[in-house]
């Protein structure tokens, strides 16, 4: 009832598990609906024995958008065709192999199924995953079912309450949550400008935005016609000493520019408090190229999925190294940290500047405040930012994800380069990010569930576009609501249980309210105003610099000598030292405040491959009961036992300790979950082992796609296929006997 | 008696120790001296930053320091080590620094280490660091305009120091980096090493941690199939193996002392490891002596044979040789090679193709190349494969994990052996070990694997390391050793809950290889062990790494008990370890660890406990006066409070 309808099927399909056998293989039926490739099988496949359940797709599902290339075999021809969309196949296919976008590859095989039927699942799959209209996406049958039900009646929202908390997150799509921003961050010269409602002067910026305090709203109408796509600068973020964030397309009028950049430049000053200068950032000439950050993936994903495991394994490094992939996502680590010196350290406002203000201003604007504001590394604010910087900046989702394949030219994974810069600091300061690298996976992976507004569309201007003429297309009565209703990929409960999305819960996060340790005793301290947070590792508890350096510092050490006898360099440096290197450098002999400043290290030695994302379908690479996610397992445990004493105290504070038996009572704040996926049992004699279903790919378990069913119990299987190269000849002479 | 810290010559020692106020503080370290070969965070370690350097953990530990003290860590002066002797100190010496650039300050030589103290006045850099590590020292050049002399020292842990000082006007005095290399080189100027002075009183005797009979036991061992063999009580059979050998029943002595005339340097083969639950063993031994007439010895294969059957589950015996099978084929030459399918039955060969101690010497040169003193950031990891060294890892890691399958999934008993099974055989067993039994994978249990593979079964450390010895370009050293901790790292990298040890363990481990502050790693066997009574008169490593045991545990540790790990041996997770490498380079700051916010959380967790614990009795109380006041009864605590935990 969700407004999807199954357009063809075929019968006797196997789904082949193991590379190179087929005896582990599935039988099934193929199906394919306008939302979704399925395969339906009633053999049983080693129950895994965590679930983990997504609302919208099967364990063999992958959506439509998720198809990258639909690739026809015919084993007996020797014919191989990559299909098109309305595109004829003139040999029976025996053969059906989907690359996806996230890195997997299905294969199907037709050998007992009807040729007939076989050839029309695979052509209905390359239709139907290359759309030819944007009302053909999924997301919009979805939108209507949901708001007004299969029938066309609109359907009465139960409470009018997201139960997933997706309304938490700001959209920044009226001028309160603008607002509210420009508050929290001290941004007082700055004002919400409503100039674009109805976008009637950019197409690609929201119909809200914030500008200096000091424009007039009809110098702001008549500056957009000599900027690119008419995208006045737009405010992005403020530092407590008052330097302010600014994005904006480059001036298309060449005649206009300077008197442009001056009255702009002008008025960005007299928002500062202390009239500092703006710096302008210009990231076409500094950063690389959409064409050349896609180029990178694409030689990324040769080398970890379409490569034999074992023949890239001598050349793995140097692969690793000629896709450029991690030395595109240091450039732009170290082009964000160059933007924070200037704020930070220079005290200046920073304009970033980029032909069409959509792409690369995306990923830095959003690393710079990643980098400076705590705030961002909530799950809340990571949320909004990615809402504001991205959706609402009009970064276009439907050309980059190239969702009608229609033009290749233009897809680009600029918000995975987004997420794995964000994973390299979540890597290096694992305790400073209140989510885990599986949100950031399901986050990427949701990309390619088209029925969220998050990344169906190229601005909030084409949905606004787009929802008003499906519906008008389908006449569909409009009642009260102004248009479709997309989901935003923040309502979480669309795709996961409450208890799965504790997935994205780090035990280790040092929040707000962290409780740090000193001598012993524990404190929890608060920060007292709201705007302490970019002030840095100086204004903040001294108990909590040392925080985490050193594995093996002693908790009484933190406020020892360390500090006095730390070596400054300052004087003995050469001169070629440039002054953002000279900042970096004081920073990282200073301890670090997780609730303040955060640096990346960008040594190509510390900025390594996200092995969760790239490498977890690849079984041989998965590491069967260890990963990080086993000291994460010890680590959830811990912090869970500290959630549950934490409940046990209030539960004893609120009933006034007379005759409480707290036992009987629930958790109030969450009636039946922690924080916590994994739960400390509460029993006496608590066995402490690690469960066995976990692997370094954990939750995204390869079992199903392309791998071995049996890969848990023989690790002789898959050593042997991850080491055939090291045998001699004559060894796998005898391996075969 | 024992060198060792008993408690009660704990009086005497410290009223003749020699050791001044900053010792007495200390009760169980290898205090300060040590730190600087220590892995602390790079931002301490780094060879050019002062910080930690100047603190032993105990003194961080002594919250209130007098002032007198705090200046003393300030001073020109190395903080010595009992015994330990200034030999020389030269002013105005420049340490040209390859991250900060020249600094001029003080260079002290004692008995034990080179230190070097920056003068400048912005500096507080000091290097500390002992005469074990240095390889080698040489005059770069000629005297300079300035009349200074370059000197380079080359040293065993991925650094090399360079130095510049005026040359003494008397002539005849002797230039402070002769006095150096005396005392670097102890086997070549018949000196004797520090470790026979150092004295120091820890609350452990690490030489007590291994014992053959004990680590038997263990195993189970005697049993009905294996038995424990004095034939090489005093080393007559094979002077480089240890004294107890376990065999199997059916071979009587005479046969092993005609089966060691067959196999190299008569390492024959014996158990190193049995399954508790199949039966299934580990054995090792050397090559047997073949040669180009495929000699046969009726022993050697009816041990074998035995081997096999001692094991009820298999029917079948593999063989792996270390080596690759040219190397193995060319040894025939030599009189050596492999053992041939015709004369033994049941058994199957399998060559692991792990290149010999030259390559291996070869590749570690060219890895300090690539990462001392900066790396080249454009071509890193091509730079990094060029140098082969990850792949050596990755051969070893997957010829011991080939070796753990077959004993746990294939149930079938393996014989390891290479060339003579003191190197590449000492890697693939004590691997395979670690891969299956989690006993070796506590602190405790590693020691003695160490102890039992490595130092018992007569890996040549002073050979492979050249403890002392000047001749640097000794064909003979090799990093094996090193290879084997890097190993394990790789393993505590893909599993971080099953060690019981940290990164910094090892670290310490491999820092203590080359400080000859403790005889353990020292001699070629566990006869020329005894015969120098290393055990009375110098301390074990383990002496030290006991005493502060926290330092080297992992918070994360599950005790999973009869858990066998199989690591994925591909270059997809390996990695350079950039903690012992790399970490000289002051960029190289570790990244920010979780151990120290797991500590946070354990305090925060006991804190609450308490709390709780102290509510419930309130709780309780109330009820109980509660009651009592109902019931007007004096009996006090009738009414059970639920509790729960």
């Amino acid at each position: 009832g969700n407004g999807e309808i199954v357009v063809n099927e075929a019968n006797f399909v196997r789904k082949c598990i193991a590379a190179e056998s087929s005896q582990d293989d599935l039988w099934g039926k193929l199906i394919c609906t306008n939302f979704k490739i399925s395969f339906i099988t009633h053999n049983s496949i080693p129950q895994q024995k965590f679930q983990y359940v997504h609302h919208l797709l099967g364990e063999h599902d992958i959506p439509l958008a998720c198809v990258d290339q639909v690739v026809t075999v015919n084993d007996a021809k020797g014919k191989q065709k990559v299909l098109g969309s309305n595109q004829k196949l003139k040999f029976n296919p025996t053969e059906l192999i989907l690359y996806c976008k996230d890195f997997r590859i299905v294969r199907f095989r037709f050998d007992e199924a009807g040729p007939e039927s076989a050839k029309k699942v695979c052509l209905a799959i390359a239709h139907y995953s290359q759309p030819a209209d944007p009302q053909l996406l999924f997301g919009f049958e979805f939108a209507q079912s949901r708001q007004y039900g299969s029938s066309g009646n609109i359907i009465e929202r139960v409470n009018g309450v997201d139960p997933g908390g997706g309304c938490q997150t700001p959209l920044f799509d009226r001028p309160s949550d603008w607002d509210r921003e420009i508050k929290r961050t001290g941004a007082s010269e700055w004002r919400v400008c409503s100039i674009n409602e109805g976008y009637t002067v950019s197409p690609s910026l929201p119909e809200y935005f914030v500008v200096p305090a000091s424009m007039a709203d009809l110098d702001l109408k008549q500056y957009a016609c000599s900027y690119t796509g008419q995208r006045i600068p737009m405010w992005c973020w403020n530092h407590s000493n008052g330097s302010s964030l600014v994005r904006m397309s480059s001036i298309c009028d060449v005649q206009q520019q300077r008197k442009l950049d001056q009255r702009v430049s002008s008025a960005i000053t007299k928002s500062h408090p202390q009239r500092s200068e703006v710096l302008t950032s210009d990231l076409d000439k500094t950063l690389p190229s959409i064409q050349e950050v896609q180029a990178a993936l694409i030689k990324l994903r040769q080398s970890c999925v379409i490569e034999p495991f074992e023949e890239s394994e001598e050349k793995w490094l140097s692969s690793m190294e000629n896709s450029r992939w991690t030395e595109y996502v240091r450039a732009f680590l170290r082009h964000a940290v160059e933007v924070v010196y200037m704020l930070e350290g220079k005290r200046v406002s920073v304009s970033l500047q980029e032909e069409e203000d959509r792409d690369l201003c995306c990923v830095v604007a959003s690393l710079v405040q990643l980098m400076l504001d705590p705030h961002c590394r909530s799950l809340v604010g990571f949320q909004a930012l990615v809402q504001k910087e991205w959706v609402m900046a009009g970064h276009r989702f439907l050309d980059r994800c190239n969702h009608l394949k229609k033009n290749d030219k233009e897809e680009a994974p600029l918000f995975l380069l987004f997420l794995d810069c964000v994973w390299q600091l979540m890597n290096q300061y694992p305790a400073a990010f209140e989510f885990t690298e599986t949100y950031l996976t399901v986050l990427s992976d949701s990309m390619w569930i088209p029925v969220f507004s998050t990344f169906l569309f190229n601005c909030p201007q084409q949905r606004a576009e787009y929802s008003r003429e499906f519906v008008h297309s389908k006449s569909i009565p409009l009642g009260n609501e102004q248009a479709l209703k997309f989901p935003p990929v923040w309502d979480w409960s669309q795709q996961f249980t409450l208890k799965d999305q504790t997935l994205f819960n780090n035990p280790l996060y040092v929040g707000k309210g962290a409780t740090c340790v000193q001598n012993g005793t524990v404190k929890t301290f608060r920060r007292t105003k709201q705007r302490n947070y970019s002030s840095t590792v100086r204004g903040v508890p001294s108990a909590l610099k040392n925080g985490l350096r050193g594995d093996v510092d002693t908790l009484s050490r933190r406020n020892s000598l360390v500090a006095r006898l730390r070596p400054d360099f300052s004087q003995a440096r050469e001169v070629t030292e440039t002054p953002c290197e000279r900042f970096t450098r004081e920073w990282f002999s200073r301890p670090t405040d997780l609730q303040g400043l955060l640096l990346p290290q960008l040594l190509p030695t510390h900025v390594t491959l996200w092995r969760l994302y790239f490498l977890r379908w690849v079984p041989e690479a998965s590491i069967s009961q260890g990963g990080a996610i086993t000291a994460f397992h010890k680590l959830s445990l811990l912090a869970d036992e500290i959630e549950s004493l934490q409940n046990q105290l209030r539960q004893y504070n609120t009933s006034g300790g007379v005759g409480g038996t707290p036992a009987s009572t629930p958790n109030p704040a969450h009636p039946e979950h922690g924080r916590m996926y994994f739960k400390c049992t509460p029993s006496p004699n608590r066995a402490a082992s690690t469960p066995e279903y976990l692997s370094s790919s954990f939750p995204f378990s390869p079992v199903g796609n392309l791998c071995r069913r049996s890969i848990l119990g023989t690790p002789l299987t898959k050593f042997l296929n991850g080491a055939k190269i090291w045998l001699s000849t004559e060894t796998l002479a005898n391996e075969t006997v | 008696m024992e060198k060792s810290g008993s408690v009660d010559s704990l009086g005497s020692r410290q009223s003749s120790s020699r050791q001044p106020s900053v010792d007495s503080l200390s009760s169980s370290s290898t205090s300060r001296s040590d730190r600087s070969s220590q892995a602390k965070p790079a931002s301490a370690m780094s060879s050019d930053s002062a910080s930690t350097n100047e603190l032993s953990p105990e003194l961080r530990q002594q919250s209130k320091l007098p002032a007198k003290l705090l200046r003393g860590l300030n001073s020109n002066e190395p903080q010595l080590l009992p015994k330990e002797t200034v030999q020389d100190t030269a002013k105005d010496v420049t340490y040209i620094c390859p991250f900060i650039g020249a600094l001029r300050g003080t260079l002290t030589v004692t008995n034990y280490r080179l230190f070097f103290k920056c003068m400048d006045r912005d500096q507080s850099l000091a290097l500390d660091i002992p005469l074990g590590v240095v390889s080698r020292v040489e005059k770069i050049g000629g005297t300079s305009s300035r009349g200074e002399v370059s000197y380079g020292v080359v040293c065993k842990d991925m650094r090399n120091l360079q130095f510049a000082h005026r040359q003494p006007d008397d002539t005849l005095k002797k230039s402070i980096f002769e006095v150096l290399m005396k005392y670097a080189y102890p086997i070549s100027n018949s000196l004797a090493f520090f470790a026979y002075d150092y004295e120091q009183i820890f609350p452990e005797n690490g030489w007590k941690v291994f014992d053959a009979l004990a680590e038997s036991k263990r195993q189970g061992l005697p049993n009905e199939s294996w038995r424990i063999s004095k034939v090489n009580d005093h080393y007559e059979l094979c002077d480089s193996y240890p004294s107890t050998l376990v065999v199997p029943v059916t071979i009587p002595d005479e046969d092993l002392r005609r089966i060691a005339a067959f196999r190299a340097k008569g390492r024959i083969p014996v158990l190193s490891w049995i399954h508790p639950e199949t039966q299934a063993t580990v054995v090792r031994c050397s090559q047997p002596m073949v040669g180009v007439n495929s000699k046969r010895c009726k022993e050697d294969e009816k041990l074998l044979q035995a081997i096999m059957d001692a094991n009820a589950q298999s029917h079948k015996l593999f063989i792996f040789d270390a080596r690759p099978s040219v190397n193995a084929t060319a040894n025939k030459m030599k009189g050596g090679g492999y053992e041939s399918e015709d004369a033994y039955q049941n058994a199957e060969l399998v060559f692991l193709d792990i290149h010999n101690i030259h390559v291996m010497r070869e590749s570690l040169r060219k890895l300090k190349e690539v990462v001392y003193p900066n790396i080249e950031e454009s071509h890193w990891l091509s730079n990094l494969e060029s140098t082969h060294w990850l792949e050596h890892i990755k051969v070893i890691l997957a010829g011991a994990l080939r070796i753990a399958d077959k004993v746990e999934s294939g149930k079938t008993s393996v014989v390891v052996h290479c060339s003579d099974g003191w190197d590449r055989t000492a890697q693939l067993t004590s691997l395979a070990m670690l891969m299956l039994d989690s006993h070796y994978r506590t602190i405790r249990g590693f020691e003695v694997l160490v102890e039992k593979e490595w130092v018992s079964f007569g890996h040549r450390f002073q050979m492979r390391i050249g403890h002392g010895d000047k001749n640097h370009t000794d064909a003979d050293r090799s990093p094996v050793f090193l290879q084997f901790i890097d190993c394990v790292w790789q393993m505590i990298r893909q599993f971080p809950t099953a060690f019981e040890f940290n990164e910094y363990f090892l670290i310490t481990i491999l820092d203590h290889l080359y400080s000859c502050l403790f005889g353990t790693f020292m001699c070629n066997s566990e006869q020329q062990r005894l015969k120098e009574e290393l055990p009375k008169k110098t301390l074990s490593l383990w002496s030290y790494i006991n005493s502060q045991l926290e330092e080297f545990t992992n918070p994360f540790y599950v005790n999973y008990s009869s858990h066998v790990l199989f690591p994925v041996v591909s270059m997809r997770h390996l990695e350079l370890w950039v903690g012992y490498y790399i970490r000289w380079n002051p960029r190289m700051r570790p990244q920010e660890p979780v151990h120290q916010r797991y500590k946070e959380l354990l305090a925060k967790r006991s804190e609450l406990q308490k709390r709780v614990e102290e509510l419930r009795r309130e709780v309780a109380n109330k009820a109980a006066s509660l009651t009592s006041e109902r019931a007007g009864s004096p009996t006090r605590s009738i009414t059970p409070v639920q509790t729960f935990v």
